[in-house]
């Protein structure tokens, strides 16, 4: 299944690598990834991820980190 | 807190505000080691109305606030420098990861201006924290320091406790700051989905054969009370995990003691029989379900848990429901109706009772600790290690809370019990604090009995050898044809003379008549004392759910004695 994956983050310099670990643990692809700073304090990224898992192993394991603020994601 | 108020807005070092921010969250020892880059929080430390307790590894200080935390319930704090005394806590740091446990860990780090120069004691701590904690900070701004440690606390207790990590480099312990007290933002409770609770209680009243099945969660949540009353209010019958155990009193009418590879055939086949599987604080762990396919594979599921990740991870529940189990519990305990299924649940207890009576005499582990369990004051603190004894304890040993048995379940780290029995003897200093070990995982955090010694911590250590690596023996045994590659350790030190290095008295058994005269003096003596125990290296865990079998297909008892 491939899903887009929209996530507002808090700006800080680990953030990025923060998401994209637990995305790769949790057994997701990513093909296609976007971010840009959101004002100051936010960062926003749109990231195109592939996997026989259910979407929402992955949205649920990243709400869960304290630097995201929001999370959704669409099926394609 | 008065001296906290009077101190406000003072001008001080970031070190001394390190320990002004664990004296305001009421921290009163600290686990930790020394070293270049967390010198000032040291220096800052001497003299402070903190008490700090010198490991000899950090892995062992880590673990010894792990231990610390769980016996208490409340945070563990550990430091650490940077570099290797960093890397070292990331074992005790995973360990309390999947084990839920509430740890703030402060590590040093070189200055902001060498960081990323493979400057001496640099490595990129931050970076190693993503997967062995909660969350994690590194300290570049005087003005974040205490705001951050503040964070670190709330984030390591509220919800689904676990460890944080804060890095703090060299210049920002020794900067200056004003010191004021951040505004925290009030954690919202979370409600209670009215529509959920009905939809369970629907379920409730259908089923014919319910069955609770009781995870760590409910300790961590303080939650035992409310768990007790519901089972006493429907009757349901229950079985817990490894962390679970203690939070069901042990003579519960219908209560089979713990499930999964190790657990009583009772519990495992009374959980396939059901109908609906009440999952309290739990997480479907591959050694709780087996082949997860058929695990309960006819239950309806309902799920409480505070962590909503956990929800629908492994099994699909019919409901499923992240609050605050205090406030779930009461509201799903309502009487049921399943006599028939409370006979057969007891049948199946009274079936598959344990068996003691061991012909020889060799001393037989499981006897011995279901003694011990039964010799032990009501104010008692067992730490396991890990493998076969580990299992042992938890089938043959009895608890009055979960906070009495501290096992490293989901890491399942050899080394855990040393240290962890030294930080829940400084937790509790009433409790009789009791290490249960293996030869194996003895030797993993042996250099922490200096750290017994350095305080006469009188914890009791129970070691039981059976010169074998043994859980790993046991599958070879099993199910590597009897190759038997590198779990012989016939060459174990003479552990009550190493003891006695330490100043720690100690003696050895063999035989069964010698047992119970030797627990009483374990337990009754005073200081620290190393019990070590020969048994049959033939005796394994039993039973056993083999890799990728359902719980229904336990295999039973094969050992011949040598």
């Amino acid at each position: 299944m491939i899903h887009t994956v929209n996530l507002m983050l808090d700006q800080r310099p680990e953030v990025l690598e923060r998401v994209l670990r637990v995305v790769r643990h949790r057994g997701f692809n990513i093909t296609k990834m976007n971010m840009q700073l959101e004002g100051a304090k936010h960062v926003s990224v749109v990231m195109t991820v592939e996997s026989k898992r259910t979407i929402e192993l992955l949205t649920k394991q990243l709400s869960k980190l304290v630097d995201v603020i929001e999370c959704s994601a669409l099926a394609h | 807190m008065e001296q906290g108020q009077n101190k406000q807005g003072q001008v001080m070092r970031g070190a001394d505000a390190v320990i002004k921010v664990l004296t305001d969250h009421g921290v009163t020892n600290i686990f930790g080691y020394p070293g270049g880059a967390i010198m000032p929080i040291y220096d800052a430390l001497y003299g402070a109305p903190v008490e700090h307790l010198l490991s000899r590894h950090e892995q062992g200080a880590a673990f010894a606030a792990v231990g610390y935390a769980r016996a208490s319930g409340k945070t563990g704090v550990c430091f650490a420098t940077s570099g290797p005394g960093a890397t070292n806590l990331v074992t005790s740091l995973a360990d309390a990861l999947l084990d839920s446990v509430p740890v703030v860990a402060i590590t040093g780090q070189v200055s902001t201006a060498v960081i990323g120069t493979d400057a001496f004691q640099e490595v990129d701590m931050l970076g190693m924290s993503f997967s062995c904690t909660k969350h994690s900070f590194m300290v570049t701004d005087m003005d974040e320091l205490v705001p951050t440690l503040y964070k670190a606390f709330e984030i390591a207790a509220s919800g689904r406790p676990g460890p944080v990590l804060v890095d703090i480099p060299k210049d920002i312990q020794i900067g200056l700051l004003e010191y004021k007290t951040p505004v925290q933002a009030r954690v919202e409770a979370p409600i209670l989905d009215a529509n959920k609770i009905d939809a369970a209680l629907i379920l409730l009243t259908q089923a014919k054969q319910p069955m609770l099945y009781v995870g760590g969660g409910v300790g961590m949540a303080s939650a035992v009370e409310p768990l007790r009353q519901f089972i006493k209010i429907t009757g349901v019958p229950s079985v817990a995990t490894l962390k679970g155990l203690g939070a069901i009193e042990n003579d519960t009418s219908g209560y089979l003691g713990m499930l999964g590879m190790h657990g009583s055939k009772a519990a495992n086949i009374a959980v396939q029989e059901c109908d609906l599987l009440i999952v309290v604080g739990a997480r479907f762990d591959d050694r709780v379900t087996g082949r997860l396919a058929s695990f309960a594979e006819h239950a309806k599921v309902i799920h409480l848990d505070i962590d909503a990740a956990e929800l629908g991870k492994l099994r699909l529940p019919e409901v499923a429901i992240d609050c605050d189990l205090n406030q779930i519990l009461p509201a799903l305990s309502i009487p049921l109706q399943i006599t028939s299924w409370q006979e057969e649940v007891a049948q199946l207890k009274d079936e598959h009772q344990w068996q003691y009576d061991r012909p020889g005499e060799l001393i037989f582990a499981p006897a011995m600790l279901k003694m011990l369990a039964d010799k032990l004051p009501e104010d008692s603190v067992v730490c396991c290690d890990v493998g076969q004894h580990q299992m042992w304890v938890a089938q043959h040993m009895w608890f009055r809370k979960p906070e009495d048995h501290l096992s490293s379940a989901g890491l399942g780290t050899m080394g855990f019990g040393l240290p962890a029995a030294i930080g829940a003897k400084v937790s509790r200093p009433d409790a009789t604090v009791v290490a249960v070990s293996g030869d194996g995982s003895f030797m993993m955090n042996v250099q922490e009995l200096t750290t017994i010694k350095r305080r006469q911590l009188p914890v009791k250590i129970l070691l039981i050898d059976n010169q074998k690596l043994g859980m790993v023996k046991q599958w070879q045994q099993l199910f590597f044809e009897e190759r038997y590659s590198e779990t012989d350790l016939s060459d174990n030190p003479d552990f009550v003379t190493l003891a006695s290095a330490f100043d720690i008295p100690g003696c050895t058994i063999t035989k069964t008549e010698e047992v119970e005269q030797a627990l009483h003096y374990l337990i009754n003596c005073e200081g620290p004392y190393l019990l070590h125990v020969r048994i049959d290296e033939a005796h394994n865990v039993w039973p056993l759910v083999p890799p990728g079998a359902s719980n229904r297909d336990m295999m039973e008892e094969m050992d011949k004695s040598t």
